[in-house]
């Protein structure tokens, strides 16, 4: 199966970002680069905040790369380190369920 | 001898019309032959006596209803079903210990089956030594398994002795439900009309209206959705109608203001019963509320926790298959959440309905309720998804009038949440489908339920 890049996922966490920064008041919206802190410290969103982007995330994934993924399953919550805490660490992981 | 107030109206009325089933009529004359017949043929040639614990199945027609009232004057123990309930038809006569099944088809030709299976159940024996009829009716367990709620069939008749206005009555609630059983029984004991139907769609529904200048229609809150989407009320003539009842699950107030604007000579009234309870006698504060009176004679209503519990004389003896679910002092706890004013109670929903968001609850309800006003929303369903976040996540499945893009519309439509609701009622998935997955019941499934 062909790989899918980091830069297209990239894109599509981005395009979830945007769905969630149009509900977010101004202080509150999140940055599209890499190093964005997503959720822990330093994070803009709160838990409902944080499970509607993962939704969002799950939803484009479905819609743009026709793949269907579960982001909240005992697998992610799991992992060693956070796939929640960056865009970098959630686009990783994503690449690691998509290219598996 | 248990139908005596019935059978003498029956003789009064001999020539006025019954029944009309599937467009057929039936005089009150036909109807009490046939009720004799039945109540010879089953102690004479099918060995069907007082006591014998017998499935009546098929839906509301000439002999169903001949059969459900011989079984009732002969005191056998009833449980009536649906035939479009068969999917669960073999797990239903297991948990009743059915003894004799009587089934009809599609053409209302009965068929007699022993099961071959005794009944010695401590409270079937209870309904054999007071020697009065029984009534099984099934409602859903909190396990998964139904429940099966056992009544003395003579306490839920009592109330019918008492005369009370006829009007030409679609019988739209189901045969194996209490709601359809009460409108048959309170139609029949004021020498009414009851107009019966398999076709239960809001077309045919609004057909038989028209034809029959039906003049109440007992019915639910989702069915009254799919009539306003349907728009079947436009193309037909529905000046007959005086009254929609509707009960069975909460109201939208959105619904209800479309009803009453869309149909302005009718009253709306709400019901309350529940199968373990029967129907209560119901007061709406106006057409356009949701807040009512309940109770009436040989009820007593209260509030514990803001769940309501019920003492009558008619709740059932107990359910065959779970404890009695009852206070020490004799109520019913109906599980139902009520808020009250003075009087009048607003029915919540279930308890077991409400979704727990990180803590915070919800009734999906309410938040449908909002999503139908929003625009190019044909209609919606909203349930809890487990999530390890925050316990559950609130889903909304919506069905669109026309198509658009589905990220696009996620965004207006959580946007038009956010002006309404507070953040934790906001739907975080939004499934855009073609259908809206109703139950046979016409009520919404709840699905991927669960508690926190």
């Amino acid at each position: 199966m062909r790989m899918i890049t980091t830069e297209k996922i990239n894109e599509t966490i981005y395009n979830a970002l945007d769905e969630i920064n149009q509900l977010l008041p101004g202080e509150k919206k999140i940055q599209k680069t890499e190093g964005e802190i997503l959720y822990g410290s330093g994070s803009r969103l709160d838990s409902l905040g944080m499970v509607n982007l993962i939704v969002a995330v799950e939803q484009r994934i479905q819609d743009e790369l026709g793949q269907s993924i579960d982001l909240t399953d005992e697998k992610a919550l799991s992992q060693k380190n956070s796939p929640f805490l960056t865009v970098k660490t959630l686009s990783d992981y994503i690449a690691s369920l998509l290219n598996n | 001898m248990h139908l005596d107030f019935l059978i003498s109206g029956f003789e009064k009325n001999r020539d006025k019309t019954a029944l009309i089933c599937d467009d057929k009529k039936f005089s009150y004359g036909d109807l009490l032959d046939n009720f004799y017949f039945f109540k010879k043929e089953l102690l004479i040639n099918r060995n069907i006596h007082s006591g014998s614990l017998v499935l009546l199945e098929g839906d509301f027609s000439f002999n169903t209803i001949s059969l459900l009232l011989a079984l009732t004057d002969n005191c056998c123990i009833i449980v009536p079903l649906n035939s479009s309930s068969k999917s669960d038809r073999n797990e239903l006569i297991d948990i009743a210990g059915i003894e004799y099944v009587i089934s009809l088809n599609d053409s209302d030709e009965a068929e007699f089956k022993s099961t071959g299976f005794s009944s010695s159940h401590e409270l079937i024996k209870i309904i054999r030594e007071r020697k009065n009829p029984g009534l099984i009716l099934f409602s859903s367990g909190t396990s998964g398994k139904p429940k099966a709620a056992v009544h003395d069939f003579s306490g839920l008749l009592k109330k019918f002795r008492t005369k009370r206005d006829s009007l030409v009555t679609l019988n739209f609630l189901l045969f194996d439900h209490w709601g359809g059983l009460n409108t048959l029984f309170h139609t029949l004991s004021n020498n009414g009309t009851v107009v019966t139907t398999s076709d239960r769609s809001p077309d045919n529904i609004c057909r038989l209206i028209e034809k029959h200048k039906i003049e109440l229609l007992p019915s639910s809150p989702t069915f009254l959705n799919l009539l306003l989407m349907s728009e079947a009320n436009k193309q037909y003539d529905l000046r007959s109608l005086k009254i929609i009842s509707y009960g069975t699950e909460p109201m939208s107030a959105v619904t209800l203001k479309k009803l009453n604007s869309e149909l302005p000579d009718v009253k709306f009234r709400q019901t309350y019963g529940l199968i373990e309870t029967g129907v209560l006698r119901t007061k709406s504060k106006d057409d356009n509320s949701l807040w009512l009176k309940l109770g009436g004679e040989g009820f007593e209503v209260r509030v514990r926790d803001n769940i309501l519990q019920i003492k009558s004389e008619s709740n059932i003896l107990g359910y065959l298959n779970y404890p009695a679910p009852f206070t020490e002092d004799g109520y019913f706890i109906t599980g139902d959440e009520v808020e009250t004013d003075g009087e009048y109670y607003r029915i919540l929903g279930r308890k077991s309905e409400q979704i727990n968001i990180g803590g915070e609850k919800v009734y999906p309800g309410e938040i449908e309720n909002v999503i139908r006003e929003f625009d190019n929303v044909a209609d919606a369903v909203v349930y809890g998804e487990k999530n390890p976040v925050t316990g559950n996540i609130l889903c909304a499945d919506v069905k669109l009038f026309t198509d658009e893009n589905a990220s696009e519309f996620r965004v207006r439509l959580k946007k038009f949440c956010q002006s309404k609701l507070s953040k934790y009622k906001i739907p975080a998935r939004i499934n855009i489908t073609e259908e809206i997955n109703y139950s046979e019941r016409f009520k919404k499934k709840l699905k991927n339920q669960s508690g926190p």
